[in-house]
């Protein structure tokens, strides 16, 4: 009896032992992916999206594409709609994540059309959940002090997609949860008061 | 101004006064605790009618008159001088700092800070350049809401002040109390030079506004409800500050919070 217990926790602990710098290294690998994953797409939208020598129209049909390579656009906008998203219709869904679209789009496009930071670094990574990770990055301003950038990054069996931006701490889907749940509030809690609103934002 | 020839016990007991309504009425009606509030995204706002109206009067004051002025502030001024007045109000607001520091238990943060205002104010020519934050002593604000906040204290609900902004019961209540404190303003009022305290107000202000000048009007323009997206953004800031995020390291602390609403 003492022999097979004291031989079961040897085996236990051979295996946590086997496991966890395996645990480790496997953390460090995914931080790394995520950190090279922000810092490329970082280095691309400088590239590709800031300047004054691109159109308009140009400009977001690069972003469109940048963000939906890169980013989890429909997780992030049932995020962003709440507790909405589930007294919303099947086409009230479909609407609203295609208008959800344009509008990232529209923001980012004018965003970068205006950028003037000067240099963009990735920093560290830190493994928050078993599929997400926060990416910390800087941008480097021309004047004024550095402004923190976090990506929180989620790992779909190795598919890297961004579900969140930080800046200076403040989460962008949370900002956008708060506004959306503010415009259906004060449109008598329905869902068309949001779905109008950001209709007639793309006029 | 009249109030400003009353006598300093007076303002003092009315300050006072204030404060402890505020107290009581955070004991009384705050029911979240800084502490849950950590792991939510919600905002608590019963007087959003009258915050809304206070935030549509700082809004039309600010594009009317601040906005403007803190634009010509950036245009005329080269990027050196506004770095030196930002160093300078920050500076000045060391001290308090470093009571709030030690009032959170938090000595590490008052040592850094007391080393800033030392090396700053002797070898920065009285604090005009940040000589401790690039020798990796980074300023970090601290004020009595903070302070509250790790003593426990729930935000007690969200307030618009106005001209001043965004705000909260628990926030505003530390503001009335780092005001009481503030060194600055015991030494101008001592010596019956209100001018400086009034003079450091306005600068102080249009410093801070003037390097908001292109996030507010990103928030403007994308935002559908600039009062909502406002709100949050407050809250997750101060929360941000409460939890004492430090940029460079992991975010242990905050892992709960960015779990909430997502699958």
């Amino acid at each position: 009896m003492t022999i097979t217990l004291s031989r079961r926790l040897m085996i236990v602990g051979m295996a946590l032992a086997l496991l966890l710098p395996a645990g480790a290294a496997m953390a460090d690998k995914r931080d790394d992916a995520a950190v090279g994953f922000v810092q490329k797409m970082g280095d691309i939208a400088l590239t590709e999206l800031t300047g004054k020598n691109i159109s308009g129209k140009e400009r977001e049909g690069r972003v469109r594409e940048l963000l939906r390579k890169n980013f989890d656009v429909n997780a992030i906008g049932r995020f962003a709609l709440g507790k909405h998203w589930n007294t919303a219709t099947e086409a009230q869904r479909k609407e609203y994540l295609s208008l959800f679209e344009d509008m990232i789009v529209r923001t980012y496009a004018q965003r970068f059309g205006e950028y003037a930071g000067q240099q963009f670094n990735v920093k560290s990574a830190k493994a928050i959940s078993e599929r997400d990770s926060i990416v910390n990055s800087q941008v480097v301003q021309k004047d004024g002090p550095p402004v923190a950038v976090d990506w929180r990054v989620r790992n779909n069996a190795g598919n890297l997609k961004v579900i969140d931006v930080f800046i200076e701490n403040v989460s962008m889907a949370i900002t956008q949860r708060s506004d959306f749940d503010a415009v259906i509030q004060r449109g008598g809690g329905k869902v068309e008061a949001l779905l109008e609103s950001l209709r007639q934002r793309k006029k | 101004m009249p109030f400003m020839s009353r006598p300093k016990t007076q303002i003092a007991a009315k300050t006072f006064a204030m404060l402890m309504c505020a107290f009581l009425l955070t004991a009384t009606t705050g029911c979240t605790s800084a502490k849950s509030e950590m792991h939510t995204t919600a905002v608590n706002d019963p007087l959003e009618p009258l915050n809304r109206g206070v935030f549509a009067f700082n809004n039309a004051l600010d594009r009317a008159l601040i906005e403007p002025a803190a634009k010509v502030y950036n245009f005329l001024t080269p990027d050196f001088f506004r770095a030196g007045v930002q160093n300078f109000m920050r500076n000045l607001r060391t001290p308090l700092i470093v009571a709030n520091n030690v009032l959170q238990g938090d000595f590490k943060g008052a040592g850094v800070a007391s080393a800033r205002f030392v090396i700053n104010t002797v070898g920065g020519v009285a604090g005009l350049f940040d000589v401790a934050g690039a020798n990796g002593m980074p300023f970090e604000p601290e004020d009595f809401g903070q302070t509250l906040a790790v003593w426990g204290f729930g935000e007690g609900f969200y307030l618009v002040l106005p001209v001043i902004g965004p705000s909260s019961l628990r926030d505003t209540a530390g503001l009335a109390v780092d005001t009481v404190a503030d060194p600055v303003r015991l030494y101008a009022f001592n010596r019956d030079e209100e001018w400086i305290y009034y003079t450091r107000g306005i600068v102080e202000g249009l410093d801070t506004r003037a390097r908001l000048v292109t996030a507010v009007r990103d928030m403007r323009r994308n935002s559908l409800d600039y009062y909502a997206a406002v709100r949050s953004a407050y809250s997750q800031k101060r929360r941000s500050l409460v939890r004492d995020v430090n940029p460079d390291a992991p975010k242990a602390q905050a892992v709960q919070y960015y779990d909430e609403g997502w699958e």
